[in-house]
């Protein structure tokens, strides 16, 4: 199968400010993908440019489609939430699904209305009467009824209590995914994902400077507790990262080529998988100095 | 397939555009035409009840008095009563009208530029639904849609009025029903007010395609830079022109066009307002005090006959079309 996204040398500029950089990247079908980064990285503005919000320089071909050009052909198969809280207030819940319906050839009306079901509000319902929450609610019921093969979510949970983020990332993974299916993810709040992600893509100042799937990183990435005695030993070995957890030293490696071994990493102390949040912290290191 | 699929995606969205303003267009008219109906039909029973049927009545410039009412033939009196008041009757909704304008004025300022500011054009751009079906869906619904509302509800008002000064009239033993049914002007009349649509979406192309257009591209206050730029424009021109008189006594040729250009830029959605513009031939017959109601139809289809109608509805549309692409491109951070 041919790449969902597929990015050369793609550029925009607002003004004089470089906002992505000429990035290149790939994303093949069935996969969730995280893309990572800070405010102000670029992770918005290149999901913009894939949807054919933007106009931008380079390449991009969004399911064999250039966004720029071919936008109208490509929403049959591409759905997204670009935001949580932009459903208009006047809009009634039922009158949402009657619309959705109406113009979207792949949407399912049944599972949107099982979805609903579930939740505490009323086709009678305006949004401008429901909390935060429902309003995500309805959108999710909205969005993950449409049978589409590409589903971008920006900032999906922003602002959300924390009850109203796990249930939407439950849902996404159990009611919606599937090989067909692909979704990007753009967040900043990297600990809430990184365990439905299958792929991880940061992004710092409009470059891409890390894109692997979380088994590579799994396989590159080593994080040692390292003991007193051994920290000269370990500094020798060039840790990406140092932190000190309840007085003892925790130093995060690139294990990949060129850098240490893993049985080297073994012998200076308990080594595990770093989580995202470490690896991004460790990676972004500098982003707001 | 393809033209079946648009049709229907059409249908959903002036739908929506109505789910969205069924305030301003069927409720606000509704309620004043409701208003109207109790107003005018308390005035006119309560004439009617505490005076009898007046001594003198002018109406179209044709004095009747009670006596000559009754020495008259009375079927041949009641036909002429009868005409007027169906040739007439309508003029009794014209408020609605009136709000009509502001209505569609005020619908096309923040029909592209509220769902920027609430941001909700995200949700609506992920769903396929193209930018030209989206912003023709509000130019119908500003230009036929709106207004057909109107028409029903002010026949209908017009039509309970018709009714209840008949009802007050009869009570005072002059029976006008069975002549007001068979009058043709009855039925005729609201099919003119349908007929006079299509010369109503002509001429208001322009000024909703203007309208719509800085819909989608102000960045803040709409209404300010609808209205504040043609007139600045047309203050500027006069200005300039003027002092080119005093200095060289030579005019601009622009000059000319320029008040015509701004009313037709911000009028063209008040309804009849095309036998107020220049180029269009012969004003309506006044006859007496009224309008001769059978003359509108024709006389509007004789505004669309001059090229001013239809260079109006090329920039209209060209203003349309720039609306479409600053929609599709507009970036709302």
């Amino acid at each position: 199968m041919s790449a969902v996204i597929e990015a050369r040398g793609l550029s925009k500029r607002y003004g004089k400010r470089t906002a992505v950089d000429g990035i290149g990247f790939t994303i093949p079908a069935g996969r969730i993908v995280g893309l990572i980064g800070p405010n102000g990285s670029g992770k918005t503005t290149t999901l913009k440019a894939a949807l054919g919000l933007i106009p931008f320089e380079g390449q991009l071909s969004v399911l064999g489609h250039d966004p720029r050009t071919e936008r109208d052909a490509l929403m049959q198969d591409v759905c997204f939430i670009a935001d949580v809280a932009i459903l208009p207030r006047w809009l009634r819940a039922g009158d949402a699904i009657d619309f959705v319906a109406g113009v979207h050839p792949r949407f399912n009306r049944d599972k949107a209305e099982r979805y609903i079901a579930h939740t505490q509000l009323k086709p009678s319902m305006k949004v401008k009467e429901m909390s935060k929450g429902m309003i995500v609610q309805l959108h999710l019921a909205l969005v993950m009824a449409i049978d589409a093969k590409l589903l971008v979510l920006d900032e999906p949970t922003l602002g959300l209590d924390i009850i109203y983020r796990k249930q939407f990332y439950q849902n996404l993974l159990e009611d919606y995914f599937d090989e067909h299916k692909t979704i990007v993810i753009t967040t900043h709040q990297v600990e809430e994902v990184e365990h439905i992600l299958t792929d991880l893509m940061f992004i710092r100042d409009g470059r891409i400077v890390l894109a692997a799937s979380m088994e590579e990183i799994g396989e590159r990435y080593v994080e040692v507790m390292v003991p007193q005695e051994k920290l000269s030993a370990a500094n020798a070995l060039q840790p990406i990262d140092r932190r000190t957890v309840f007085g003892k030293a925790v130093m995060l490696f690139d294990a990949g080529p060129g850098g240490a071994s893993r049985q080297q990493l073994a012998a200076l102390g308990e080594t595990r998988n770093p989580s995202v949040a470490d690896l991004f912290v460790a990676t972004m290191k500098g982003t707001y100095a | 397939m393809i033209s079946d699929k648009n049709a229907n995606t059409m249908k959903w969205l002036l739908r929506r555009e109505f789910w969205e303003h069924k305030g301003a267009m069927f409720w606000a008219p509704l309620i004043v035409g409701a208003l109207l109906v109790v107003l005018m039909g308390c005035t006119v029973t309560y004439g009617i009840m505490a005076h009898g049927i007046p001594a003198h009545v002018t109406i179209n410039g044709q004095e009747l008095d009670h006596a000559r009412l009754d020495a008259v033939l009375p079927a041949e009196t009641k036909m002429v009563a009868a005409n007027i008041a169906t040739g007439m009757y309508l003029g009794a909704s014209a408020p609605l009208f009136a709000i009509l304008t502001g209505v569609v004025f005020f619908y096309c300022l923040g029909a592209l530029y509220d769902e920027r500011r609430d941001r909700s054009i995200l949700f609506w751009k992920s769903l396929p639904v193209s930018d030209p079906m989206t912003v023709l869906s509000k130019a119908i619904t500003a230009m036929v849609v709106a207004p057909a509302i109107t028409i029903v509800l002010a026949v209908a008002a017009s039509l309970v009025l018709l009714f209840i000064a008949c009802a007050a009239l009869s009570a005072q033993g002059l029976n006008l029903f069975s002549a007001l049914l068979s009058s043709s002007d009855l039925y005729l009349a609201p099919l003119r007010l349908v007929a006079l649509l299509p010369v109503y979406v002509v001429w208001a192309v322009p000024t909703v395609g203007w309208l719509l257009l800085v819909s989608s591209w102000a960045k803040s206050k709409p209404i300010l830079w609808a209205v504040g730029v043609p007139v600045v424009a047309l203050v500027a021109i006069k200005w300039i022109n003027a002092a080119l008189e005093n200095f060289s006594g030579q005019t601009l040729l622009l000059a000319h066009y320029a008040s015509d250009v701004v009313a037709r830029i911000l009028g063209g959605i008040v309804p009849g307002i095309w036998f107020t513009f220049p180029g269009v031939t012969a004003a309506i017959h006044l006859n007496g005090h009224g309008i001769d109601m059978s003359n509108v139809v024709p006389q509007s289809y004789m505004s669309l006959a001059g090229a001013d109608a239809w260079i109006g509805v090329a920039m209209g549309a060209a203003m349309l079309y720039a609306a479409v692409r600053m929609r599709r491109w507009r970036d709302e951070g």
